[in-house]
């Protein structure tokens, strides 16, 4: 190995000017990008709540309503952490019966999504008519599976998982047949006259190179799945769950508790698509030698 | 013969706006095992088309299109091409290209990749190379398929010309060393004359050919020497009769090409 010594980047820029070199190299800055990264975060989120907090106190004065501010929701919040009942349970158990079901639905999804999408990706001719009913489930927004689900399956777990698979499973299926349909042209033909039979054809290069397209379609219907989950928990019977407490929320007239669940799931919804699944796609594209678009 | 197009017409149609298009109008052409081929000609002639045609990536409309007397039903390593557009698996090692062929052992895949210059780069991926480079790995993928016949469309279309330049002189190198058929497309008329035993000219609308010239001098030839600047004119009026040259842009390139 040899050892380079590595300057800063207005250092690194000087000398190359100076030395009339084309190509030079300093140290990344990577934790002066962390640092901005969570500057940007930080301020975003504080307008959200600066936003939320003048909403709040203007409905408060005008209606004369509870709506809960920010501070009132973060005291909540922390008893909630702290282990305070709500609906007989604690946060813990709300958030885990939630993630349960969301889990179990987006698997089954996953499970079937890629199936069915690797099937129509590969047969062309199928791929128009075999798309239709998926764009037809697609168009049909979270609420209204819940009549759906509730004379299929009546009330009860199977219901919400239904719903939350349901709409979990079309960017599936479209982002993995459209994914094996948009690889070039010029790899499959480099695949015919290599003599390779379909198996590699499809193994080696159409999978490959339909990855990130998939891995979209995977992130898209994550996301899908835990939107839906208070359409989806409408339908569960038991009042355990994120989506259960605030969808009760209009009886018990509990709107900190409701707002509280509204901050887990947006941080629990941003967690996995802002750093699961960047982590995910930036390793992919490292994997697949495919260059980053930045 | 070694691969022969005979009659051969090639028309495309898009049902959907009723447009058709006659790539090539009854197309002749025959291959000689061993012989280095160039085929010239405008945008728009049918030069890929025919190499599509024999690689079997297509099939004509009329006519017949064969290998080694045999009608072509589909790709085979028999017939290994390269591509003008970067045809590498990104996902994949320089290596494991080369080996991805049904013949392409590890073996050879080393040997012709030493022979285009790039053994160190084995574990490199294609991102890692320049354009060049990945055309050198295109073109030791394709031998390494052990093909009867290079099938090389444009393949060093997108380089700058002194890569080019040196990669035509690889090409030669290579051609003399394995004894294999070459087809090579180009609209160059420079890089035909530099290295082909034969060289076709096509016209566009419909593609068809034009002309033909055997070319015996020795390697490596002197662009500017008399015989290949009377050649070379012949070629340019060949291009100019054509019903294409009555458009501007082909016969400014033509001009490019005369002043290099």
């Amino acid at each position: 190995m040899k050892t380079e010594r590595r300057f800063e980047r207005g250092d690194a820029v000087s000398k190359a000017l100076k030395e009339g070199s084309s190509h030079f190299t300093f140290v990344p800055e990577k934790r002066r990008l962390l640092l901005k990264d969570l500057l940007n975060v930080t301020l975003g989120v504080l307008f959200v709540i600066a936003a939320w907090w003048v909403i709040a106190e203007m409905i408060i004065y005008t209606k004369g309503a509870l709506f809960p501010t920010p501070p009132e929701t973060f005291d909540a919040f922390k008893n909630a952490l702290y282990g305070a009942n709500i609906n007989g349970e604690t946060i813990f158990s709300h958030t885990g019966a939630s993630l349960y079901r969301w889990g179990l639905g987006y698997i089954i999804a996953l499970v079937l999504g890629l199936a069915i999408g690797l099937f129509f990706g590969t047969m062309p001719r199928l791929h128009e008519t075999g798309m239709v009913p998926v764009y037809i489930i697609q168009m049909i927004p979270g609420l209204a599976w819940v009549p759906i689900a509730m004379l299929i399956f009546g009330l009860g777990e199977t219901s919400t998982i239904f719903i939350i698979l349901v709409t979990a499973l079309p960017p599936i299926v479209i982002n993995t047949a459209g994914g094996i349909r948009e690889v070039p042209p010029i790899y499959t033909r480099v695949a015919q006259m290599s003599g390779r039979d379909r198996w590699a054809l499809f193994s080696k290069v159409l999978l490959p190179g339909a990855a990130l397209s998939i891995i979209n379609g995977m992130r898209v219907g994550l996301a899908n799945g835990w939107r839906v989950l208070i359409a989806a928990e409408m339908v569960v019977g038991v009042s355990v769950g994120l989506g259960a407490t605030i969808y009760s929320s209009r009886f018990s007239l509990d709107f900190y508790t409701a707002f509280v669940c509204i901050i887990v799931i947006c941080i629990i919804g941003l967690a996995i698509e802002k750093l699961l699944f960047v982590w995910l796609e930036n390793t992919l594209r490292n994997r697949l030698g495919l260059d980053r678009e930045d | 013969m070694l691969a022969t197009l005979r009659g051969v017409s090639k028309v495309f149609t898009n049902p959907r706006t009723g447009k058709g298009l006659v790539a090539l109008n009854d197309v002749t052409l025959e291959v000689e095992r061993g012989e280095f081929l160039c085929l010239i000609g405008p945008s728009g002639c049918g030069k890929s088309t025919t190499l599509n045609l024999l690689a079997g990536f297509e099939f004509p409309t009329v006519g017949e299109a064969a290998f080694k007397e045999a009608p072509i039903k589909a790709p085979s390593p028999e017939r290994g091409v390269v591509f003008q557009e970067p045809s590498l698996f990104p996902w994949m090692t320089v290596l494991q290209n080369v080996t991805f062929s049904l013949r392409g052992t590890e073996d050879r895949a080393m040997r012709y990749l030493e022979m285009v210059g790039l053994s160190d780069f084995a574990q490199a991926r294609p991102n890692e190379l320049s354009g060049g480079m990945k055309q050198r790995v295109a073109i030791a993928r394709a031998l390494a398929m052990d093909p009867d016949i290079l099938l090389m469309d444009e393949p060093f279309g997108s380089l700058d010309e002194q890569t080019r330049r040196k990669l035509d002189n690889e090409v030669l190198d290579l051609w003399k060393k394995e004894g294999k058929t070459v087809v090579f497309v180009t609209h160059s008329i420079d890089e035909a004359l530099i290295l082909g035993t034969r060289v076709v000219l096509m016209s566009a609308s419909p593609g068809r050919i034009n002309k033909e010239w055997k070319i015996d001098a020795p390697w490596p030839r002197d662009p500017s020497s008399p015989r290949m600047v009377k050649l070379k004119e012949e070629m340019i009026r060949g291009l100019q009769v054509c019903s294409c040259a009555k458009s501007a842009p082909q016969v400014s390139f033509i001009n490019v090409d005369l002043e290099v």
